[in-house]
């Protein structure tokens, strides 16, 4: 029986329909990044106002900024600011996240407690703590640190009421031990909750940090923010959002996707 | 008496009700003694307690009335499960030597010892989930060997495999077996199976279940591998069903 050309189908490979010839992922990347400068140049110039500086202004500004050494020491300031409040955050939550999927009673009483702090804003918690503790850099990573808890130990929560049984029955089998049990059987089911946990943790840490530091901290990227926000001068303002972004895409590439990579060499 | 390496008695064992299943009696007057060195074979009906009992006695399930009990104290177990149950983010390699003490003095030897046994030295450094159904098989009898245990605990391992690959791994068991006497108790529905493997056949019956024949299996290694005496001696031996 002869075979209908309409059944036909043909692998996409040598039918230069593959899109990757003509403009790899990083060539999109530079012309959508591209396009996006010039429509904000095309905008500032037809707006002609102070309050919308163009990219050149905003870029002589970052240099700057950068030459007196203001740049890096802010953004250093709240980088570590950053760092203290999620490696906090995340360990807390964690350690809580794996005790309330374990233990069922645990998790029925403390359900609500969670739900409160998840709910509470984060103005309140950050308000709330420099009325306690003054104002303080104590005070600021607790603030912070305190708003992200609940998030991760919800992520880790869900990861630890699904470990394996089937798993579990075969490291006590083989006699594992709490510590080999750890580290080879329960850790690495845990991993995509971590890795889930510490994305959405940086992008919500960082966007308080600055929140914090404008309420009450006499450096960082916040509170450069805020005199940019006083002098109404917009063109310190995106100078020093443009530089944090730029930072947190470089963790994000350099740190976050090769360990994301790392842990999941193993998958199908 | 002396001779036997495990005696498992459960006088009553009950699965709770579950919503609109009531409360079920699986197993009653079941005393199992395990002869050292024996190769037994539970068999029965699907879902009348074969699995249960051996859970029980590898002391995974405790939720019974009676008792097991080891003629060496702190006697090691192997278990080799339906599914493989291979630690997915740790090569072949990684999870055999993770079930050897660490501080085990020629561990990795022992590991490359194990996996050339088996055939799967190539995949050594691969991940589980990479390799067929079949290799994930024989890791997992590997990892329950290298430990050289004093009872090997199998619950039906060859299940959903095609014929070629469970009658190579059942040959390879046999041969590994032969090798290194063990004492197996072994779980499978498959009655061929039961009777290629078993140096006694125990077969589990009835509502609740209890054992309703035990019979010890007279076949020499050779003739285990001679798939027309496995037939033969099966039609004798279930002549009536």
């Amino acid at each position: 029986m002869a075979l209908e050309n309409n059944t036909i189908r043909t692998g996409r490979v040598g039918r230069g329909i593959t899109g990757k010839v003509l403009v790899g992922r990083l060539g999109w990347t530079v012309i959508s990044f591209l396009t996006l400068l010039v429509l904000w140049a095309v905008v500032a110039a037809i707006m002609q106002s102070r309050l919308f500086p163009g990219p050149l202004e905003v870029g002589d500004k970052l240099l700057s900024e950068a030459a007196s050494g203001e740049l890096f020491y802010h953004v250093g300031l709240t980088l570590g600011r950053v760092a203290a409040a999620f490696i906090a955050a995340m360990a807390i939550g964690c350690a809580i996240g794996i005790a309330l999927g374990r233990a069922k009673g645990a998790d029925l009483f403390f359900d609500t407690w969670l739900i409160f702090f998840l709910n509470l804003p984060a103005l309140v918690t950050i308000i709330l703590c420099y009325v306690w503790f003054g104002l303080t850099e104590t005070a600021a990573i607790l603030a912070v640190a305190i708003n992200k808890i609940p998030n991760v130990a919800v992520t880790v929560r869900e990861g630890a009421r699904s470990l394996s049984r089937d798993l579990n029955e075969m490291s006590e089998i083989y006699r594992f031990g709490f510590w080999k049990t750890l580290r080879h059987v329960t850790l690495p089911q845990l991993a995509p909750f971590f890795a889930a946990a510490a994305r959405g943790g940086l992008a919500l840490v960082w966007k308080i940090v600055l929140v914090v530091e404008l309420l009450g901290r006499p450096n960082g990227v916040g509170e450069q923010l805020h005199i940019g926000f006083q002098l109404f001068d917009v063109s310190m303002i995106l100078a020093y959002a443009i530089a944090f972004i730029v930072v947190v895409q470089v963790i994000e590439l350099c740190v976050l996707q090769p360990l994301e990579a790392r842990a999941n060499r193993w998958r199908r | 008496m002396d001779s036997n390496a495990l005696r498992v008695t459960v006088e009553e064992k009950t699965f709770p009700a579950v919503e609109d299943r009531p409360e079920q009696v699986v197993l009653s007057a079941v005393d199992l003694n395990v002869e050292e060195g024996s190769f037994v074979v539970i068999t029965g009906p699907s879902g009348c307690g074969k699995s249960t009992l051996l859970n029980i006695a590898a002391g995974l399930d405790e939720d019974y009335r009676g008792q097991v009990a080891f003629s060496q104290a702190n006697a090691k177990l192997s278990f080799m499960f339906q599914t493989p149950r291979l630690l997915p983010w740790r090569t072949v390699a990684q999870n055999i030597r993770l079930v050897l003490d660490d501080d085990c003095p020629d561990g990795d030897k022992r590991v490359a010892a194990i996996l050339d046994r088996v055939g799967l030295s190539e995949a050594a450094t691969a991940y589980p989930e990479r390799l067929s159904l079949g290799m994930q098989r024989r890791a997992a009898l590997a990892r329950a060997f290298v430990v050289e245990p004093d009872i090997l605990l199998m619950d039906e391992p060859f299940v959903s495999l095609d014929d070629p690959s469970a009658d190579s791994l059942r040959t390879l068991l046999i041969e590994l077996w032969a090798s290194k006497p063990t004492t197996v108790l072994f779980v499978t529905h498959d009655r061929t199976e039961a009777v290629m493997l078993a140096t006694r056949l125990i077969r589990l019956g009835g509502k609740p279940a209890a054992i309703v024949q035990d019979t010890a299996i007279e076949l020499s290694a050779d003739e285990r591998l001679d798939r027309e005496k496995v037939l033969a001696y099966r039609m004798r031996l279930f002549d009536n069903d």
